[in-house]
């Protein structure tokens, strides 16, 4: 491999910052008046390098599926930049977008519902292909023979036999709709594949064949994964580096043997010792990080912590200032207060409550100064 | 060997065979096909359907024709019209010859006959004296007068030789190259000409006559339409009316006006000379001739004798035959039944799509515009639309489409409501479809049983309507019928002649039984959580 392919490797195709997806809660009858909202993505950046698989985990209700479907546009965002390949998704024009979704396909959660049950596996594979055709945005035109034999080969490709492209998904088994689910999404041939919970509806020998084929293709093909699932196994075997995810926020981001041998988040550490360990032994000896409370509701803004409310280790500075991402090592980021240069353990909370007001000021003197100087 | 060949031919192995997928379609196909009453409902569904898609074809007398001497006579399988005549003048004769005293009774007979005169059943009293007179004619106790015998006698003669003649087409031969034309698709001036030679009068005197005619035509329309105006504001209107015609239009109207003319000449001519030929035996009747009808015109002609009609489900206040006004009414009544659950269907799958997926202000007021509608009186609507627009058979599909979409209108935007947040129209949505696309390729294929089977028990709702509509008289209007103008009509003189509401009547509620479990039996079908699965 010379440098330069190396260097386009490590060159990130896609590139999340601050995204925001907010969802408002709305009252009145005709006129409506937005009271509120439900913050489901508050605000996470990160990026996804071509040719590796980012996993992100986190427990149901933290905001995986909808930042993965904010990314895909299927929500306009509320806030933040999502650039794929050099293009800025939340603002580009129709065209663009429809140009960059072309190789930014989905797989879904539930092979019954992502199929249409009132199409052909044919006319389901080849949808990407007849709708991108008809508005002349494939690289070249497809006749309707070309497309068959698209469909047929893919067919083949994620292991279905080809003689069954006239049936309808009802009469096919939940891994063989998933497979016919993995067969659009690369029928465009795209370059990442926003991959939401794929295996989490199926059982667990489904499971392993599915993931099988989705890591073939990813190293026939070269292709990028951003791969849900709550299942930490899963995402242990399929992840090159994983981001865990907490009310809408991302609180650790590492590669994924670095994740699995040393959490450092206490909301990682609760996550990954509630994962039962297939060996009797070492289960039986296990010990279990058990977090007080519920999930808090997402539908306010927060100062502090997000995980504060149920944190073993939270001190009073994590009630007001919302952490940033620490480095901890090469690769290997963390939102927690722990590992910030100063120690902030002494600290009481009036000092803590103290600082954050004086930084909020800081910040509003600053704002009203851009104010006056645009003035 | 031979049956083992063909099947190696369709498949060599499992991997180059193509498998028929089964579709929910086919599903639905085939357990509706196991629901016995539903397949029966489809099959007498298809028979109406067909009868009246071919009406045109079928061996019947036309649904308008009018021959007054055949009113209201009763259905019958073995008699024709001239003996079914015979029957109702001797029951009128013999019923006469009871009230005159002259046909004796017991007198427990004629207590009984004058109460049933009180109670207004005549139909009893007739027949009652026809059995009793040709009893007693037979036994030689009771005999016509002259004056009776003599209208029995014209009756008869009447019976036998009256024929019915239609002109179906009058050729004009030009004598110096002996070229035959069809004079119906001459110019005005050409069938002038004609008509004036016909006759022998001056073209001029034949032009103004018409002009006349026209005119009085026109007045009587707008008089129909605009009552309440003055002379001098009729005739205005009239000028009015003339303008707007302009020359084609006035030529067309005049030429009409002529050829009716030349037509019924013709047809006097053809009888003079067939009243002749009638009491020959030699000549086969129905026949279909030509004729000349002097000054080198000809005219192609079908005859027959009118009393051998048979009317096997009788025949109405103007003679007209039952049998072929239930199929005519049938097809404007089955018509309006599917046009008008097409077009409500398809108005509301637009409207109730594009509310149900776009949301939002869209829906609201879409939504709101449809409880509004709802909120008026539906048939009153109906029947205002019918008295603003004229009642013809358009405006009363019109108005039904109108206001019967509301209900499909909402249901469809449930049912993509539901649908919308399916991961598939988010798979779709992710691939780039575009909003109709989702709507018509995913979203309406999915609701689409839901839509047969409303639209299936629609059609019958539909056929009631405009029953309800014409049995009011606004609906469709003579000569034409349906089956709820039949019902109407009939009303009145139900007593009597009750044949004439039993027949439509009866029509109908077959159909409309039909119709209904073929609904129930699609909903059935398409419903995959129903008892009678596969």
């Amino acid at each position: 491999m010379s440098d330069a392919t190396a260097m386009k490797e490590r060159q990130p195709l896609l590139v999340v910052k601050d995204l925001k997806q907010h969802f408002p809660i709305d009252a009145g009858l005709v006129f409506k008046k937005q009271v509120g909202a439900i913050r489901a993505v508050d605000g996470i950046s990160f990026s996804v390098n071509a040719g590796e698989t980012l996993g992100i985990v986190g427990e149901s209700g933290c905001g995986k599926s909808t930042s993965i479907r904010s990314i895909a546009q299927l929500y306009k965002p509320t806030s933040g930049s999502i650039v794929f390949n050099g293009t800025e998704l939340t603002t580009a024009s129709e065209k663009d977008l429809l140009l960059a979704r072309r190789d930014i396909q989905m797989i879904f959660q539930d092979p019954y519902a992502s199929l249409d049950p009132r199409m052909t596996v044919r006319s389901i594979i080849s949808e990407p292909l007849v709708i991108y055709n008809k508005r002349g945005l494939l690289d070249k035109p497809m006749s309707a023979i070309d497309i068959e034999t698209r469909v047929e080969e893919l067919m083949e490709r994620v292991g279905l036999n080809k003689a069954f492209k006239n049936r309808y998904p009802h009469e096919f088994s939940g891994g063989q709709r998933q497979r016919i689910g993995i067969a659009r999404a690369l029928a465009l041939s795209p370059k990442i594949i926003l991959a939401d919970e794929p295996v989490s509806a199926l059982d667990v020998s489904i499971q392993a064949q599915i993931l099988n084929l989705l890591t073939d293709l990813q190293k026939e093909m070269g292709l990028t994964y951003l791969f849900i699932a709550h299942d930490l196994a899963v995402i242990e075997y399929i992840s090159t580096r994983v981001a865990v995810m907490y009310l809408g926020k991302i609180v650790e981001l590492s590669k994924a043997e670095d994740l699995y041998m040393k959490p450092m988040h206490p909301y990682t550490r609760a996550l990954l010792s509630a994962a039962p360990i297939p060996d009797p032994k070492v289960e039986r000896t296990r010990q279990r990080i058990i977090l007080s409370g519920d999930v808090p509701s997402p539908d306010k803004e927060r100062t502090g912590c997000y995980f504060y409310d149920r944190c073993p280790n939270k001190m009073p500075w994590c009630s007001c200032h919302i952490p940033p991402m620490f480095k901890i090592s090469e690769g290997h980021e963390c939102a927690c207060w722990l590992y910030d240069s100063t120690d902030h353990a002494g600290q009481s909370m009036e000092e803590a409550e103290a600082d954050a007001l004086a930084s909020l000021r800081a910040k509003e003197t600053a704002g009203s100064d851009i104010g006056a100087e645009r003035k | 060997m031979n049956i083992f060949k063909k099947k190696v031919t369709v498949a060599t192995n499992e991997f180059n065979q193509v498998v028929v997928g089964n579709s929910l379609t086919k599903d639905a196909w085939r357990r509706l096909k196991k629901n016995k009453m539903a397949v029966i409902g489809m099959v007498v569904v298809i028979f109406y359907s067909l009868i009246a898609a071919f009406a045109g074809l079928l061996p019947i007398y036309p649904y308008d024709e009018i021959i007054l001497d055949h009113q209201h006579l009763p259905p019958s399988l073995t008699k024709n019209a001239g003996e079914l005549m015979r029957v109702k003048k001797m029951e009128d004769l013999y019923a006469k010859a009871w009230r005159a005293g002259r046909l004796v009774v017991t007198e427990e007979q004629d207590a009984q006959l004058k109460q049933w005169v009180k109670d207004n059943q005549n139909n009893k009293v007739w027949e009652f004296c026809y059995a009793e007179g040709e009893a007693q004619r037979a036994a030689g106790t009771f005999a016509f007068n002259s004056s009776e015998q003599r209208t029995i006698d014209r009756l008869e003669e009447k019976i036998a030789t009256e024929l019915q003649v239609t002109v179906k087409h009058v050729y004009w031969t030009n004598p110096e190259t002996s070229k035959r034309y069809d004079v119906q698709k001459m110019d005005y001036k050409e069938m002038l000409e004609l008509y004036a030679k016909m006759f022998n009068v001056s073209p001029q005197a034949v032009e103004e006559q018409t002009e006349m005619e026209i005119r009085a035509q026109l007045l009587n329309s707008i008089k129909a339409t605009a009552p309440d105006f003055t002379d001098e504001e009729y005739a205005g209107m009239v000028e009015d009316e003339l303008k707007k015609l302009g020359e084609k239009g006035y030529d067309s109207l005049a030429s009409q006006n002529i050829y009716g003319k030349i037509v019924t000449q013709s047809r006097r001519v053809v009888e003079q000379e067939l009243k002749t030929i009638v009491s020959d035996t030699d000549t086969k009747f129905p026949l279909k001739e030509t004729f000349g009808v002097g000054n080198d015109m000809t005219a192609q002609v079908e005859a027959s004798k009118k009393h051998e009609r048979r009317y096997f489900l009788g025949t109405d206040y103007s003679g007209r035959d039952m049998l072929s006004r239930i199929i005519y009414g049938g097809q404007v009544s089955i018509a309006i039944g599917f046009v008008g659950t097409l077009t409500s269907v398809l108005i509301g799958i637009v409207l109730g799509a594009i509310a149900g997926y776009v949301g939002g202000k869209t829906d609201y007021f879409l939504m709101r515009f449809v409880d509004i509608m709802y909120g008026l009186p539906y048939m009153l609507l109906v029947i205002i639309c019918m008295a603003v627009f004229g009642r013809n058979i358009l405006n009363l599909f019109f108005a039904l489409a109108l206001v019967s979409w509301l209900t499909i209108a909402r249901m469809v935007r449930g049912q993509i409501m539901s649908l919308k947040n399916q991961e598939f129209v988010e798979a779709a949505r992710s691939m780039g479809a575009s909003t109709g696309r989702i709507i018509f390729k995913h979203l309406v294929p999915n609701s689409l049983s839901v839509i047969i089977v409303y639209s299936t028990l629609r059609i019958p709702a539909f056929i009631m309507q405009e029953s309800f509509l014409s049995f009011l008289g606004l609906g469709v209007q003579a000569p034409y019928a349906s089956w709820g103008s039949l019902v109407g009509d009939a009303v009145a003189s139900m007593t009597l002649y009750p044949w004439k509401l039993f027949f439509p009547a009866l029509a109908m509620i077959i159909f409309l039984f039909a119709m209904n479990f073929l609904g129930d039996g699609l909903r059935d079908a398409f419903d995959p959580q129903s008892k009678n699965q596969l």
